[in-house]
């Protein structure tokens, strides 16, 4: 099971890099830069998780020695790196919009007067 | 005085960065002055309080240690985030300080007629606090979120001029190239928590010495982390976009990046070879770094050579110096990484001084085109010195700084080849001489093109910038001068502390951990053997300096009175025809060699190279991406292959 | 007396005094050999002398575009910067400073004279300077590869970038020009001085039929005086160098006499060097320069540095 997880997130992660590469509408590549978070996390999850554990939520009296519970650290991570992809997320978004204000067009092909 | 206080004070320079950040954007919006007060405060602040370490850290050789909120280790595990600052971090801090509080004082002036400045000097101050806390923490995910804030702040300050041709492409590839890389670091760093179960790196550091280092989980977080770090520290292939952010941004804002921005992620690669993996004993790991840094020197270089704007050919020496840091790191003996980390140094003075010397040019006449620019030396003496000097050191003639690191950079690749009878090394020794010669090249074409001349009509309503802009300028040019004659001090106090930091492993881990806890884990110091340096007489030069002024005194003594007099232009007034210049009879126009085509007898002979690099720059955000992700590929593929 | 000594080496012996008078006495050598072959009476030997002090003595005129700093600057730091090289190379055997790696320093040094008469005629603001500056920017970047290499084979040779330690390894195994490996190295550096030293064949950057003396198109009394000294001064720095590197075995015992026997090797390596090419050459184009040293020069130095590599 855990092994589909791994699988799905380095597909993932590949997909978005694909994107990014490939696709020339800038949307497109903002979208290949969200999947690309979308895997990382899916594979920070993955590796806190481990089968047959519960929530890592306890009161003081109820953690008893053999408590068996998922790695807490990685979901704080992913929490961390979910709101980090949301502003990377608006932020090229935002960009997007002022490219096509200035340039009238969104095709990365034809926003390049930086070059050589 | 502060008995023991200091080990407060890393970060608290870090947090007075961030608070100043946010009061601005509370009392600064309206207040035109009290923004400018504040943020030069919190980095004055900050300046002080980072400097106040030297004594400790540099010169008594203390590590210190911080855990937030006192979250101290629980029988060897480290729970909360931890600052360590030994001799390496507190190196990389020094130069940050001194870049965030030159590059706000140039600021003062020259972004005064630009509006939002609040928004400015808050993106200032939090790409400053990211900076300087990515290189103090000790902690491999906070180190990843201080990236994160570094990379916004600077997308967004690349931008800033967002009316001005580039701006916003600038740094729309900036981040979709530098997301990428932070995407890397996190998978890397997540990948290292998979195998140690812990984030704290002088832990992760004891669990991955020896033979445990090298299982595939670790060898594709090495790969991970190297190319994302690499992104951060632009090195070939990830260095396209840096040349565009570089020339798109405000001028202070360049110089913060080619003086701190590239210098964290060098900072990033060393503390990750060196200490956290403690890779660099390893053949194959030195080979990669080697590598990757001729090839971004030469790589660097050639392209400043092909360009018509003063900024972008700054930009791409600034890619090719850092060529010569990882070179030398790359070497993995201690006089390598002694003599790059002088370079690093002497970069972040010489390139800030060049930028800011770019900027002069541009407050004052409005453009930094190479082709349009002329005789600036007549309009604005006192920048043409500055630039002078600046271009002096990066192309490395004594006496200044960057001779000294180049000095010692060739000196340690020359060893290296006669020791391990490698002539690949020897081969790196001649790309890096020849390199020189190609960066003094292009400085002569800026030299000729913007500032010797005749005056072109662009230049024509020219003015001396403001002292205040001038001021940070003359520190860096001072200090220049300074590093390249008492060399043998900078390396007694700065230089040899931070690489016997680097080398010394086990004393990182257990001042974090506690004592014996990297005996018990099996850790050993990577063994400093190399040449040792000696010195040349400091006492020849300074003659020679006395010598040399005071034959330049007498000649331009000599040179007044009535002999040689300059006649200054004024309308209306024929000059005497022998001062004026010699034109053999025609029409009197500018040279017709433009600024960009000064060397075409070089071009000439390697027009397929220039006409394929020029291709391969397109400028399309996909082109840079897939090179990055080509060369993350080719890195990890390399990393499985030698290092199994 | 730390300090006096010092100041006696770099402005009499063998820094400033010595390396101008025999810089100009090869000058005028190299004048009367050229006039020997092209079958004119030539010049007395002390004319170099004769044109230095009458040129020191004329109006010194700066153009309204010049820049006064920078162009009255640029002679006086280059001789004074040939001045200091010569201190670092050994004549004689013995050399007035040394270090652990002098030679990439004496490379280095050599570089100020070329960026002085580059910055020196840019900072004159002629168009001719502009084309002058950069034919001899290119003409760097050319023979530079070259000289890097032949020091890089060198320095392999002998296990050291120390110049007093290859002159000593000299003295033990003999003359480095005769170890057969090391030959193709000494004909690039031949090939180098000419190019370096800017003269006939490579003398480009002050080509007087074509750009009007170039870089110092402008200059007149004493700094062309001095850059006139300058170019004399080079011709004995690397004819110096030369004799260091590849005959530095010759010992009579006798010091003086040593360096006797240097300055004579120097004035025959200023008739092959200089005198010959000029004589019987024609000027080159840039770019031809440019491929000359690249691939032919280039490759005999590497040839040399290979060799060396593999302990031959």
């Amino acid at each position: 099971m855990m092994l589909a997880n791994y699988c799905v997130s380095i597909f993932l992660i590949v997909l978005g890099l694909y994107a990014v590469a490939n696709k020339h509408n800038m949307i497109k590549i903002v979208l290949g830069m969200g999947i690309v978070d979308y895997g990382v996390n899916l594979l920070i999850v993955s590796i806190g998780f481990g089968p047959g554990g519960t929530a890592p939520l306890f009161v003081i009296s109820e953690l008893m020695k053999g408590a068996y519970f998922v790695d807490p650290v990685p979901q704080a991570l992913t929490l961390t790196s979910i709101v980090i992809g949301a502003c990377v997320d608006a932020m090229a978004l935002s960009l997007v919009i002022k490219i096509y204000r200035k340039y009238h067009t969104i095709d990365s092909t034809e926003v390049r007067r930086l070059n050589g | 005085m502060f008995n023991g206080l200091y080990i407060h004070f890393p970060v608290l320079a870090v947090m007075v960065l961030f608070l100043g950040a946010f009061l601005v954007v509370i009392f600064g919006t309206h207040a035109k002055n009290l923004r400018r007060v504040i943020a030069i405060t919190a980095a004055t602040i900050s300046f002080a309080l980072i400097y106040a370490l030297i004594k400790p850290v540099m010169l008594d050789g203390e590590v210190i240690s911080y855990w937030m909120g006192n979250w101290e280790p629980i029988s060897g595990y480290a729970l909360g985030i931890g600052y360590e600052i030994d001799g390496l971090n507190l190196f990389f801090a020094l130069l940050v300080e001194a870049t965030i509080l030159l590059s706000g004082l140039y600021s003062l002036r020259y972004m005064e007629r630009d509006d939002y400045l609040d928004r400015y000097y808050t993106l200032y101050l939090m790409l400053s606090g990211a900076v300087l806390g990515l290189v103090l923490t000790g902690d491999l995910f906070n180190m990843f979120v201080m990236i994160e804030i570094m990379t916004f702040a600077a997308v967004a300050l690349t931008a800033f001029r967002n009316w001005t041709a580039g701006a916003l492409e600038a740094s729309f590839k900036y981040l979709v190239v530098g997301s990428a890389g932070s995407s890397f670091v996190l998978a890397g760093t997540i990948l290292i928590y998979a195998q140690c179960h812990t984030l704290n790196m002088a832990q992760i550091s004891s669990m991955l010495c020896g033979s445990q280092g090298l299982t595939p989980t670790t060898l594709l977080a090495f790969g991970l982390l190297f190319t994302g770090y690499g992104v951060k520290s632009y090195i070939v292939p990830f260095h396209p976009t840096a040349a565009d952010a570089y020339t798109a941004a405000p001028t202070s804002v360049s110089m913060l990046f080619s003086g701190m921005v590239n210098k964290a992620g060098v900072y990033a690669m060393i503390r990750m070879a060196y200490v956290i993996f403690q890779a660099m004993g390893i053949p194959a790991v030195q080979t990669l770094l080697v590598l990757i840094g001729t090839v971004t020197m030469f790589v660097g270089v050639t392209m400043a050579l092909a360009q018509h704007d003063f900024k972008r050919l700054l930009a791409f020496h600034s890619i090719s110096q850092i060529g010569y840091v990882i070179t030398a790191i790359g070497l993995g003996t201690a006089l390598g990484l002694t003599s790059g980390l002088f370079h690093a140094m002497n970069h972040t003075l010489f390139k800030g001084l060049l930028f800011l010397c770019a900027g002069a040019v541009l407050y004052s006449t409005g453009t930094t085109s190479l082709d349009k620019l002329g005789g600036l030396s007549k309009k604005m003496p006192k920048t043409t010195i500055l630039f002078l000097i600046g271009a002096f050191s990066i192309s490395g003639l004594p006496p200044f700084n960057g001779f000294a690191s180049k000095w010692m950079i060739y000196q340690s690749t020359y060893a290296k080849a006669m020791e391990t009878n490698n002539i690949g090394f020897a081969f790196v020794t001649i790309v890096a001489l020849v390199v020189s010669v190609m960066t003094l090249a292009s400085f002569i074409k800026v030299t000729q093109s913007v500032f010797f001349g005749q005056v072109t009509p662009a230049a024509a309503n020219a003015k001396e910038v403001p002292f205040a802009m001038r001021l940070p300028m003359w520190i860096m040019a001072i200090a220049c001068v300074l590093g390249g004659v008492f060399y043998d001090k900078v390396l007694v106090w700065l230089l040899n502390p931070a690489a016997s930091a680097a080398l010394n492993v086990t004393n990182y881990i257990d001042k974090m951990m506690g004592d014996g806890y990297a005996a018990t884990a099996g850790v050993q110091n990577i063994e400093a053997h190399g040449a040792t340096l000696s010195f040349w007489n400091p006492v020849m030069w300074l003659i020679l300096f006395v010598v040399v002024f005071f034959a330049v005194g007498l000649v331009v003594v000599f040179g007044k009175g009535t002999r040689g007099k300059v006649l200054e232009e004024s309308e209306g007034q024929e000059i005497e025809a022998k001062y004026d210049s010699f034109f053999g009879g025609e029409k009197a126009l500018p040279s017709h060699l433009g600024g960009s085509d000064l060397f075409w007898g070089f071009k000439h002979n390697w027009k397929g190279y220039f006409h394929f690099m020029q291709r391969m720059h397109s400028g399309v955000v996909n082109d840079y991406a897939l090179w990055a992700v080509v060369g993350g590929a080719f890195v990890i593929l390399y990393t499985f292959v030698f290092l199994r | 007396m730390e300090i006096l000594i010092a100041l006696v080496r770099i402005l009499i012996y063998p820094g400033l005094l010595f390396v101008a008078v025999g810089g100009l006495l090869l000058a005028g050598i190299d004048r009367i050999l050229v006039a020997k072959m092209q079958r004119r009476v030539g010049p007395p030997l002390v004319q170099p002398f004769y044109d230095f002090f009458k040129l020191m003595g004329k109006e010194t005129i700066i153009p309204h575009h010049a820049n006064r700093t920078a162009y009255l600057a640029a002679p006086v730091i280059a001789v004074v910067s040939l001045a200091v090289t010569m201190l670092f190379i050994p004549l004689g055997g013995f050399s007035a400073v040394s270090g652990t790696a002098d030679l990439i320093v004496v490379l280095y040094l050599l570089t100020i004279p070329a960026v002085c008469v580059i910055v020196g005629g840019s900072a004159s603001g002629s168009p001719y300077a502009g084309v002058g500056i950069s034919r001899e920017m290119v003409a760097m970047m050319s023979y530079e590869l070259p000289l890097v290499m032949v020091l890089l084979a060198v320095a392999k040779k002998v296990g050291s970038l120390s110049l007093q330690a290859i002159v000593a390894y000299q003295f033990q195994n003999g003359c480095m020009l005769f170890h057969w490996s090391m030959i193709p190295a000494a004909i690039a550096l031949l090939l180098v001085i000419p190019g370096e030293a800017g003269v006939q064949p490579f003398d480009l950057a002050e080509a007087e039929t074509e750009i009007c003396e170039g870089t110092l198109a402008e200059y007149s009394g004493a700094p062309l005086g001095m850059f006139e000294l300058n170019h004399a001064m080079k011709i004995f720095v690397l004819t110096a160098l030369f004799t260091a590197l590849f005959l530095g075995g010759i010992d009579t015992g006798i010091v003086p006499l040593n360096v006797v026997i240097t300055f004579v090797i120097c004035g025959v390596l200023v008739w092959l060097c200089c005198s010959l090419p000029h004589a019987i050459c024609a000027r080159l184009r840039i770019e031809r320069l440019f491929k000359f040293y690249w691939t032919i020069v280039a490759g005999l130095a590497a040839l040399s540095l290979v060799l060396a590599w593999f302990g031959l």
